[in-house]
């Protein structure tokens, strides 16, 4: 249309039409303009996209138009429709590109599955949840969105979640919480709560993995430790919606000063799920007691992966996880990194290993074990053909440990990784044993 | 050979000793970068230990702390039970000295356990500070590190790709180098093959052609022979073929006879088939048709009758009025001829009373009544029954006449035994009427009036006679304006006509003579007895309408019989009378004015008596005066 227009404009203003004679001297008009070209005129179909675009809430015959007219579209509609109109509508692609791109600068999409689609409405529940402030705002804001991205969302990663706002009179409950605690524990409970994740979760028909972290970004001065904790009522509303979300694979409470009384809670709803692999409760102050509950998840569920690292495991605790793995045969790797197994502890799962075919992956760095646990593990690896890769480093081995490893190496052909930094060992035993490690990894390679 | 595996083997060994250096690089970077984390990770453990230890340190301190206050609390309490048995003020105060003393021991006890612990904790804050530092800068080594080893590998990765391109290249290079020598030893021993082969294809291909020369040369008279035989063959085949062509066309163009008859008969039949179907189908719709026409006619008949009959009462209906209105219209004529008749008859005696008076008292002549024929026949308005009865009304007719203007002479009864005899003159002359008198009044009429035209004479004069006399007489008729019917008529009239001429010429005398001669007319009185007989025919048939037309009339009225009556009655004054009423009209004048002379003397006379008298009275008066 445009070109058409110009062309008219170019013309003297005088030779307006008068009559069929006339109009048909304009016609010739345009065609002797050096400057026309039929080309730049567009298609009818172009412009009907256009206004098409121009108009998308109010159409809706988006699906009956080819790719290369979906795509047309896509480049054009503004991102900032409302997502009502569009979440259900466009397909993922060009549009949600540049929705993403719009929004935040890094777009990763290869962690997103390649899903441009996904990875907005992720980040856009993402960042909902994060920004919910219990008490202020409304449950209703996020249920909202649900019906919009349920089919999209399959991870949500959580990194904060907002405490209730306090109010001014705190500073004298918080001379009372002087006075006392337990009061102030059954007072201040319900106003503590963080986001009730119950509404969410069963309603997320896609959800595959879940990461939540109990605590506040840049809280600057307004620290408080409640802020960094997940409390009792958190836990059970938590528990109760993962026992909702039956798609789950895997959750991920990190750095949420999760205790033995809370893992307890979750794991008893956590058990029998249908589909959980992975489970990572790595920087909490997990005790014995909750390595025990852990446990048990281990002989009642289908779980691969178990991260607790940096949590305050003893040996009590390893024994029992000790006892699960010797049972389990679907735990594919164990993280039991900066915990205090000792010995005994070290000793018992190197004892458990000599039954357990499928674990593929250990990690006991920073666990205080000594000589007598590696001269166990020495024994598995001498027999075991499973363990891929095993780490140990940041423990006093010894000499004898060194030793045992060393020998143990020589006869193995499957471990690809083993770390025995900072564990006192000569370094001769150590080269000899990256040698051995060096030659699996061609071997692997080649296989 | 050797060559290529031996550079293979050179190839895969740089390969691999490319990617073992890269690996062991990966490694080494990789390690560079995680020996922080476990350093980290050894730092943080060695940390929880030694938290551990000074935690199980402080709380041992703080035990043996407490328990050292313990011990002094007893003492102090101790000290207080028995300080109540003392009584002494001083051994009191001493008391109290040593309690405060132990009291303020206790207090510096603890108060250096505070100070112990808040320089622990101040030492700790500083170490929690220190400790973030570290691990910030050893994030950012971190970082560094693994930036180094991004950007370290893809250099080496570089320089790698880079030798192994330049190394792959060199090594094809030597390779194509050798090849293309290879290859052009080779063509060259293919490219001499090749020359030696063609040199001997040559000579071969010479032999050949000689060779083939001569075998030509002899095929070649072989064939020659063989054709010519052939030849001969052929042409005795070939006529014995004609023939049996010429046979079996025969053959085929007889059965193409056959067929083709049949063909035809075939068509022939097919077309009659048609032909008859569509003969039906025309049968059929004029059957249709007629059955349609028959139908419509036999409707159209009926209306027809219908009208017809309706017609039929109209007609009698308007015979009936007709007859009504005749006979109204006889009522009134006969009332008309009545008063007229009264009338006339009053001033016809006026008439004879005024000439009676001229007669008598004018001219003193004696007045002699005159005949007055009405007198006689009072009502002339009678039955005339006997006229009917006359064939020729004419006759009747001037029989009538001649009774009207008969005057005084009683003629009556002569008359109607003329008309008598005339009847049965004319019932004579029509019984005698021959076929003789008929052919000769017809030969007459052909000869004489040359009616007929010439141009049908001479078509006719080929024919017979009698033929030709038929024609004549049909044509001559028709001239006239006669039907055949007519003729008789004609004849009767033609020898009445002679009879009357003979009776006027010559009267009685010729009335006898022959009638053979009497017949032949003369023929110039022909045409004028045709005149006549014409006009009369006319008259008779008009009368014959007249009667046709009022067959029911009672009374049959004749113009020209009144005609006569009232004449003689307006001629009852005679001319002579007339001249004498002149006469006598003109004294009588003169009589007039001398009398109107003497009236009017009379009126002087008058008058001057009168004057007379009135002088005399006025001479008496003025006498008596």
């Amino acid at each position: 249309m445009a070109p058409a227009l110009s062309a008219r404009e170019k013309e003297p203003p005088g030779s307006g039409p008068k009559g069929p004679d006339d109009c048909r001297r304009l016609r010739r008009i345009i065609a002797e303009d050096p400057l026309w070209s039929l080309a730049l005129v567009p298609s009818l179909s172009h412009l009907c996209l256009k206004s098409f675009v121009r108009d998308f809430e109010g159409l809706t015959v988006y699906e009956q138009l080819s790719n290369t007219e979906r795509e047309f579209i896509q480049e054009r509609l503004p991102p900032s429709l409302p997502l009502s109109v569009t979440a259900n509508v466009i397909e993922d692609g060009v549009y949600w590109k540049r929705c993403c791109k719009q929004q935040w600068d890094l777009c990763d999409v290869s962690r997103y599955g390649d899903s441009w689609k996904r990875m907005f409405f992720e980040r856009c529940l993402e960042g909902v949840i994060e920004l919910f402030i219990p008490g202020v705002t409304e449950p209703k804001k996020i249920l909202e969105m649900v019906p919009l991205c349920e089919n999209y969302v399959k991870r949500l990663d959580i990194s904060q979640l907002l405490t209730p706002i306090r109010e001014p009179k705190k500073e004298e409950e918080e001379e009372d919480n002087v006075l006392g605690l337990e009061n102030d524990d059954e007072y201040d409970g319900p106003q503590m709560n963080h986001f009730d994740f119950s509404i969410l979760l069963e309603k997320l028909i896609c959800l595959e993995e879940l990461h939540v972290a109990y605590r506040v970004k840049q809280c600057g001065l307004n620290y408080e430790g409640r802020m960094f904790e997940m409390n009792y009522k958190d836990c059970v509303s938590l528990a109760k919606a993962l026992k909702s979300c039956k798609t789950l694979k895997l959750l991920r409470l990190h750095q949420s000063n999760i205790d033995d009384m809370k893992v307890q809670i979750l794991v008893k709803q956590l058990l029998g799920h249908p589909s959980l692999k992975e489970l990572d409760f790595s920087h909490n102050v997990i005790g014995d007691v909750g390595a025990g509950a852990v446990a048990k998840l281990l002989t009642k569920s289908k779980l691969e992966v178990l991260n607790m690292c940096d949590n305050e495991i003893t040996d009590p605790g390893a024994k029992a996880i000790a006892q699960a793995l010797s049972k389990n045969s679907t735990l594919v790797s164990l993280n039991l990194r900066l915990n205090r197994l000792g010995d005994e502890g070290g000793r018992a799962i190197a004892e458990a290993l000599m039954n357990n075919i499928t674990l593929r992956h250990l990690h006991l760095g920073a666990n205080e074990v000594t000589g007598p646990t590696a001269i166990a593990l020495a024994k598995v690896i001498a027999q075991n053909n499973t363990l891929k890769s095993i780490n140990l480093s940041c423990n006093n081995l010894g000499e004898d440990g060194g030793k045992a490893l060393e020998e143990a190496m020589s006869h193995n052909t499957s471990v690809t990784e083993c770390d025995i930094r900072l564990s006192e060992v000569d370094e001769q035993i150590v080269s000899s044993i990256n040698q051995v490690v060096w030659t699996n990894q061609g071997l692997g390679q080649k296989g | 050979m050797d060559e290529a595996s031996s550079s293979k083997t050179m190839n895969s060994s740089i390969s691999e000793m490319s990617t073992q250096r890269m690996i062991s690089m990966q490694r080494d970077l990789t390690a560079a970068v995680t020996n922080i984390q476990t350093a980290a990770d050894a730092r943080e453990s060695t940390r929880r230990k030694e938290l551990q230890e000074a935690r199980q340190r402080r709380l041992e301190l703080l035990e043996d702390n407490a328990r050292s206050s313990q011990n002094k609390a007893e003492e102090i309490f101790e000290a207080l039970s028995s300080m109540k048995e003392k009584v002494i003020p001083q051994e009191l105060q001493e008391a109290l000295n040593t309690q405060q003393n132990i009291c303020t021991l206790v207090l510096e006890d603890k108060d250096k356990l505070i100070n112990d612990l808040q320089k622990e904790l101040k030492v700790s804050d500083d170490r929690f500070v220190k400790d973030l530092r570290r691990m910030a800068e050893e994030l950012d080594l971190m970082k560094e590190r693994m930036e180094d080893q991004i950007k370290t590998l893809t250099e080496a990765y570089r320089e790698e790709m880079s030798g192994v391109e330049r190394f792959c290249l060199q090594e094809i290079e030597v390779l194509v180098t050798k090849d293309k020598s290879e290859w052009e030893n080779h063509m060259k021993e293919l490219w001499d093959q090749e020359l030696e082969r063609l040199e001997q294809r040559k000579e071969k291909v010479g032999e050949y052609e000689t060779k083939i020369h001569h075998l030509m040369l002899d095929n070649m008279d072989k064939e020659s022979i063989i054709k010519i035989e052939q030849d001969a063959n052929f042409q005795a085949l070939d006529v014995e073929n004609q023939k049996m062509k010429a046979s079996t066309m025969l053959m085929n163009l007889q059965q193409i006879k056959q067929k083709n008859n049949v063909d035809v008969h075939n068509f022939n039949l097919s077309q009659m088939y048609e032909r008859i179907s569509s003969l039906q189908m025309e049968i059929k719709k004029l059957v249709t048709k007629f059955s349609n026409q028959a139908k419509y006619l036999r409707d159209t008949s009926h209306h027809l009758k219908k009208d017809y009959k309706r017609i039929l009462e109209q007609h009698e209906r308007v015979q009936k009025k007709i007859k009504h209105f005749a006979v109204a219209d006889a009522g009134r004529f006969k009332e008309m001829w009545r008063m007229v008749e009264a009338e006339v008859t009053l001033l016809v005696e006026k008439a004879l009373a005024i000439d009676s008076e001229i007669c008598v008292k004018h001219l003193g002549l004696a007045w002699d009544q005159p005949v007055l024929p009405f007198r006689e026949l009072p009502g002339s308005i009678r039955p005339k029954q006997q006229t009917n009865t006359d064939l020729h009304p004419q006759l009747a007719q001037t029989q009538q006449a001649l009774q009207c203007s008969g005057g005084a002479e009683d003629t009556s009864d002569g008359a109607s035994s003329e008309a008598e005899t005339t009847a049965g003159d004319q019932e004579g002359s029509d019984a005698g009427l021959e076929e003789e008198t008929l052919v000769a009044v017809s030969h007459l009429l052909c000869d004489a009036t040359g009616l007929i035209q010439e141009s049908l004479l001479m078509l006719l004069s080929p024919l017979e006679e009698d033929v030709q006399m038929a024609m004549k007489l049909g044509s001559s008729l028709y001239a006239l304006g006669l039907a055949d019917k007519d003729f008789p008529k004609l004849a009767h009239f033609l020898l009445k006509y002679r009879q009357e001429q003979s009776e006027d010429v010559s009267g009685e005398l010729s009335a006898s003579s022959d009638q053979e001669e009497a017949l032949i007319i003369n023929p110039n009185q022909v045409l004028i007895a045709l005149k006549g007989f014409l006009q009369q025919h006319k008259g008779s048939r008009e009368n014959s309408d007249q009667s046709q037309s009022s067959v029911l009339q009672t009374e049959l009225r004749d113009s020209s019989a009144d005609r006569v009556y009232w004449e003689s009655l307006s001629n009852i004054i005679t001319e002579d009378k007339v001249r004498l009423w002149e006469a006598a009209e003109e004294s009588l004048q003169q009589h007039l004015v001398v009398l109107t002379e003497i009236s009017e003397l009379d009126i002087e006379k008058e008058s001057l008596e009168q004057e007379n008298t009135e002088l005399r009275l006025l001479l008496q008066q003025s006498l008596s005066l």
